[in-house]
């Protein structure tokens, strides 16, 4: 391991709550250069971790939201046809027509290679493309460098990203994709750890709140039948709301009542199935 | 030819070959590329203890969570022998032996871990080396410690663990204060495993393979090559050419069983599904029927009130998706007999297996999916004479997949 590896070890960021098997994962991929493969529910975490490496390192983050009608070149550069098109009819522009080059822009796998210093990419939702895109992308990833075909150029990264990749889906992305990474599931978090991540977002909680909330937060994922439990977003805007009110109560907590459930069930079916199960939760 | 270096020290670190095998035995794919990185991890001198070993082992070698409980299985197995209940008769195995020796390589490293001075270490024969190794296993498994014990605490790793971490940021982490062996143990992964239980989204993400990209919407894409084209045929004048941007438009039609006690199970499951994917799918229909299908479907789940005539099926597009689920099991007469039908107003003469196969003729794209585990297939008749009809698959994340798979073709 290179001195700069060992300075630059991830400890967690300002607004994110790591868990140390998690931090132990995230410098072994970056010691060993290979793309982190995160998988779990949303609301865990996955793309939070991202921003707070980058923010720990004090590296740029580019991001990159991979979309399903997405194509690997549009990752890497994009040609302006158009723009070229229309300058040679008008030819008002500053730019040289006749060089392809100033017509050519970064993708955002291209800007974290052209990237003098080393910057943190993370691709985000990479189940949502096709196993394709996927592919080619890592052999990319792998090689650290591709062409422009236009211009009969390649670019070579100066330095190797940290590379995140998240992926929501359950099923199992393709075999060479997964060889190319190391892989982690990052697992709904334990109540522990919940109180530790609310504490994080507001700095001096009061107690009371904060252990009836996430326990009235465990109880409601429980709730069978419902389509999108609430996840930590849910329960950070909650909290949020509940300490907005002034006619609020703890102790309404703990008596079952549930105020500003939309907040945590965002589907109208799933508002009504939990707003039933609350019904019963008062004794 | 000799053999490379790196594959001439795993011969040497046999114990993780053991490890490696033992992984692969139980049916985790593990690839030996990734092996050879997890040694590569090693030689970094990023593994640091067993908590390390854990951790590392598994984001290297293992890839996905569905294998994270048998991993947590093997390890605990591996590294501790997990079905000796008293940690008294633990035995040393060959595999503790080599753990101990591959650090050993590293004798201050050890000696710090262990919390003795390098001399005394030396002064130690491997036996007692190895008992005093496994004293202070004992003392993990009787007691947690938060401080300078070698397994798995926060504070003497030097990877990444809370505590240590010169910069002063701030670290939120849980401490373990539990060996890995002990973490391997408790199966945090085991509703994620193959066999674990079958959820919404593991369902929904299966199904989401199923789209049919077609143009669709306002045109507000550019069509480069088209738009060059024109300009050119234009004299240069720019003539820039939209196309609709590709939308997935495919049709679903969705039939299911809910008459018998059997499907009972799978109904909310399968239509908490389906209220998901309704999103995704731009046409869905859901229909219902009792055991299998005569001359109606019905649209009401109590079957009662909305009869839709099998017949007006070839009205829907031959390219919709049609999905039924249903046990098919039932007694041989109900498909086969004319007037099979446990229902007077639905016998019209045609017996329910042609029903069938007109259903399977009108939509190409089709499959029957059954909750009965496939292995009892072979001993229901009626099964065997659906499965002549549609393709069959099971009621699981696999077949599901497969069945998408099957009708995307």
């Amino acid at each position: 391991m290179n001195e700069t590896m060992e300075n630059k070890k991830f400890t967690g960021g300002s607004k994110y709550v790591l868990d140390e098997e998690l931090a132990n994962i995230v410098n072994i991929s970056m010691a060993l250069e290979m793309p982190l493969l995160l998988k779990g529910e949303p609301g865990t975490g996955k793309t939070m971790l991202a921003h707070a490496i980058a923010e720990a390192l004090r590296m740029r983050l580019i991001v990159l939201n991979v979309k399903s009608s997405m194509k690997l070149i549009d990752a890497l550069y994009q040609y302006d046809t158009l723009t070229r098109l229309n300058d040679s009819r008008f030819g008002d522009s500053k730019r040289d027509v006749s060089n392809i080059e100033e017509y050519i822009k970064m993708g955002k796998i291209g800007q974290s290679f052209v990237s003098v210093e080393k910057v943190v990419l993370l691709i985000d939702e990479i189940d949502k493309a096709d196993t394709d895109f996927q592919d080619d992308m890592l052999d990319v990833l792998d090689q650290m460098e591709f062409d422009i075909i236009e211009i009969d150029k390649t670019i070579k990264a100066s330095t190797r990203p940290v590379i995140i990749i998240t992926s929501n889906a359950k099923k199992d992305l393709s075999d060479p994709f997964l060889g190319r990474c190391n892989f982690h599931h990052i697992a709904f978090p334990e109540p522990d750890m919940m109180r530790k991540i609310v504490q994080v977002h507001f700095s001096g909680i009061d107690r009371e709140l904060l252990e009836s909330a996430v326990r009235a937060f465990y109880r409601l994922r429980e709730i069978k039948g419902v389509e999108k439990k609430p996840a930590t977003r849910e329960l950070i805007n909650w909290i949020r709301a509940l300490r907005s009110d002034p006619d609020f109560r703890v102790k309404d907590l703990v008596k079952g009542e549930v105020p500003y459930l939309g907040v945590l069930f965002k589907k109208s079916p799933d508002y009504a199935v939990a707003q039933n199960a609350v019904a019963r939760f008062r004794v | 030819m000799p053999l490379p270096l790196n594959e001439v020290l795993i011969l040497k670190t046999n114990m993780f070959v053991d490890f490696f095998y033992t992984l692969k035995k139980v049916g985790i794919p593990v690839s030996p590329t990734s092996f050879l990185r997890l040694q590569k991890a090693l030689n970094m001198g990023l593994v640091n203890s067993l908590d390390d070993l854990y951790t590392a082992a598994r984001t290297i070698l293992v890839k996905s969570e569905r294998y994270f409980d048998l991993y947590d299985q093997v390890f605990a197995h591996r590294f501790q022998g997990v079905e000796l209940k008293d940690p008294d008769a633990f035995e040393l195995t060959e595999v503790t032996r080599a753990l101990l020796e591959e650090w050993l390589k590293n004798p201050k490293e050890l000696a710090e871990l262990l919390g003795i001075k390098e001399e005394e270490l030396s002064k130690l024969t491997p036996e007692e080396l190895v008992q005093y190794f496994l004293d202070r296993l004992k003392e993990q498994t009787e007691a947690h410690h938060g401080g300078g014990k070698w397994i798995g605490t926060g504070g003497t790793s030097p990877v990444g663990h809370s505590g240590y971490h010169p910069g002063g940021m701030r670290v939120g982490g849980i401490s373990r204060n539990k060996s890995a062996v002990k973490v391997a143990m408790e199966r945090r992964y085991r509703d994620y495993s193959v066999d674990g239980p079958f959820t919404e989204s593991q369902m929904s993400e299966a199904l989401k393979r199923l789209r049919n990209m077609v143009p669709y919407g306002p045109k507000d894409r550019i069509n480069v090559e088209k738009t060059i084209y024109e300009t050119m045929k234009n004299c240069g004048e720019i003539e820039i050419v939209f196309d609709r941007s590709l939308k997935d438009r495919l049709k679903v039609v969705l039939a299911i069983d809910n008459g018998g006690w059997s499907m009972d199970p799978y109904i909310a499951l399968v239509q908490t599904l389906f209220n998901y994917a309704r999103a995704q799918f731009k046409y869905l229909k859901t229909f219902f029927f009792h055991n299998t299908i005569y001359d109606y479907l019905w649209e009401d789940p109590p079957r009662r009130s909305k009869p839709f005539s099998v017949e007006e099926l070839v009205r829907l597009d031959p390219e919709t998706r049609l999905i039924i689920i249903g046990d098919a099991s039932m007694a041989p007469y109900e498909l086969l007999s004319t007037d099979g039908s446990i229902y007077v107003g639905e016998r019209s003469g045609k017996p329910s297996y042609m029903r069938l196969q007109f259903i399977a003729q009108t939509f190409p794209h089709s499959v029957w999916i059954n909750p009965v585990p496939p292995a009892e297939w072979p001993y229901t008749r009626t099964i065997l004479h659906i499965q002549e009809i549609f393709p069959m698959f099971e009621l699981t994340l696999d077949g599901l997949e497969k069945a998408v798979a099957h009708m995307m073709r």
